[in-house]
């Protein structure tokens, strides 16, 4: 219990995969923009990650590794979370139309998230257990979440003040995401 | 025993086919399961929309323009929306507020048509074209415009013998908002809001001053009411407290006369809205009506006509008979 505890601990906060690995920046300066979409996009990730860590795990353990194909793993798990998001995204057209659009392109592009193949890969490389790489999946689209939400709040902030014009759009995005980088570096050594 | 049979490519080959098959059935699967038959983002898109039916963007009415802009039409092409409708658009849909296209038109002031009530003939040809039913009037009497109805989209102008319609403004719309709060000129004299936080204990009714001011600034109306902008009651107790002193409670008055109009012009589009469907049932129904009563005469006319050509054969075969008769005896 408490291994896993820290494992959640240690993907959400002390390895965060944006700030401090720097997985995953694509969708977390593209569509940190306002916050709904955020909270739909932390949503979507936080599904295909954890389903995507369970499943490759199970590609892993029981086909690859009987068929001595340890060396196909990022093919095959690239094939496992390409067919996750699309099943997100037929699922999400049915329930949830709205948030399809505004996800609109972001959504297929989950597929290259290289947070959700590095959880996989991670996965496999630290041995984890079942069990463990379900929660390591979690705690990593956990984290990947927070810091979206985090720095969505933000930029909805900073469109209401008054920014120097060479800063104003990107440039005050990226200055924010290393501060909040600079940040998350505290939490290193908790765990 | 088997792999050591089969060639060395059999394995990995044979088992990404498998992978793949397998995931391939299963998104077949899930594809047929949760198809989706209609566009439920129409209906949103269309709701945005000022509902004017006046056709500027090129599609005969709102709907059809709330179709084209949910597969991928641009969604600036809306002249009686104005940059409002636009705002609201890129904000439901995610992208990319434009400006709006020029070339079809420029926003304004909302318009209404007058009839010029003493050179009306009666001709009845501008309630034929009104989208949303808002002429009175019948043939050979004087039509009027019912002005709270009117969506100022110009169809009546054209259809007009008389040229006694005229577009006038109707009451303003949009609020005068003092250009200290949005000019980039004049911000330079005023101070940024720093988040002292020194209004939130002065408000009275618990308003948070310094958010609200932001979202007024932003004019992110939605926000600015979830932040009970409505209950403020003006007391600009918030303004003496301001260290940059900031003009909150104007701010706040100028806000919710934009929601307010904001909140007119809705109600007014919805109105229209149903108007124009019921116009466009009555159009269908008469059209129908008129197709019924064609095909009628239409088989009226083919059955007077046979039994005019068979009495006209039997004419002829009597007469015919006759002169035979009258060969005979002679």
């Amino acid at each position: 219990m408490t291994d896993i505890f820290l494992l959640l601990v240690g993907a959400v906060l002390v390895n965060n995969f944006v700030l401090t690995q720097f997985l995953g920046l694509c969708p977390f300066m593209g569509v940190s923009g306002n916050m709904e979409t955020a909270v739909g996009m932390s949503a979507a990730t936080l599904f295909v990650l954890t389903l995507a860590s369970a499943c490759s795990y199970l590609v892993f353990q029981y086909l690859l590794v009987p068929l001595g194909l340890e060396y196909l793993r990022t093919i095959a798990f690239i094939v496992v979370i390409a067919a996750l998001v699309s099943m997100t995204e037929i699922i999400m057209h049915r329930t949830s139309p709205l948030l399809y659009r505004v996800l609109g392109i972001f959504l297929p592009l989950i597929t290259s998230n290289c947070a959700v193949l590095g959880v996989a890969l991670l996965n496999v490389n630290q041995a984890h257990s079942f069990v463990e790489s379900v929660f390591y999946g979690f705690g990593a689209a956990f984290g990947f979440s927070l810091v979206l939400v985090l720095f969505a709040a933000m930029r909805e902030k900073m469109a209401g003040s008054d920014i120097p014009e060479p800063f104003q759009g990107p440039a005050i995005a990226m200055i924010t995401a290393g501060l909040m980088s600079l940040a998350f570096m505290g939490f290193s050594g908790m765990v | 025993m088997m792999s050591t049979i089969l060639p060395a490519f059999f394995n990995p080959v044979f088992s990404l086919l498998s992978l793949g098959l397998g995931i391939g059935a299963l998104l077949g699967y899930v594809a047929q399961r949760f198809q989706v038959t209609s566009d439920p983002v129409v209906e949103r898109i269309n709701d945005l929309l000022p509902q004017t039916q006046c056709g500027q963007c090129g599609y005969p009415g709102c709907k059809p323009y709330a179709e084209a802009i949910a597969s991928g039409d641009a969604i600036n092409k809306c002249p009686p929306g104005g940059d409002e409708t636009i705002a609201s658009l890129a904000s439901l849909l995610n992208v990319r507020a434009l400006p709006l296209d020029d070339a079809l038109g420029t926003a304004g002031p909302r318009m209404v048509a007058v009839i010029r009530e003493a050179e009306c003939i009666g001709c009845a040809k501008c309630i034929l074209a009104c989208p949303v039913d808002a002429i009175l009037g019948a043939p050979k009497f004087m039509h009027t415009v019912i002005a709270s109805e009117c969506t100022g989209c110009d169809l009546c102008i054209e259809p007009c013998p008389v040229d006694c319609i005229d577009m006038v403004q109707a009451e303003p719309t949009i609020p005068e908002v003092p250009s200290f709060l949005f000019s980039a000129a004049d911000s330079q004299t005023i101070q940024a809001c720093i988040n002292c936080g020194l209004c939130v204990p002065e408000c009275p009714v618990g308003i948070q001053p310094h958010l609200l001011y932001h979202a007024c600034r932003t004019e992110r109306w939605d926000n600015a009411q979830d932040l009970k902008l409505m209950h403020c009651i003006e007391c600009s107790k918030c303004d003496a407290a301001c260290p940059s002193q900031l003009p909150l409670t104007t701010s706040y008055q100028d806000a919710k006369e934009a929601v307010h109009h904001q909140q007119k012009d809705r109600e007014r589009a919805v109105r229209a809205k149903r108007r124009f469907e019921l116009h466009q049932l009555r159009t269908e129904r008469f059209a129908a009506e008129e197709e019924a009563r064609r095909q009628k005469r239409a088989t009226l006319a083919k059955e007077r006509e046979k039994v005019t050509a068979s009495s006209i054969q039997a004419a002829l075969s009597r007469a015919r008979a006759r002169q035979q008769g009258k060969e005979q005896e002679s």
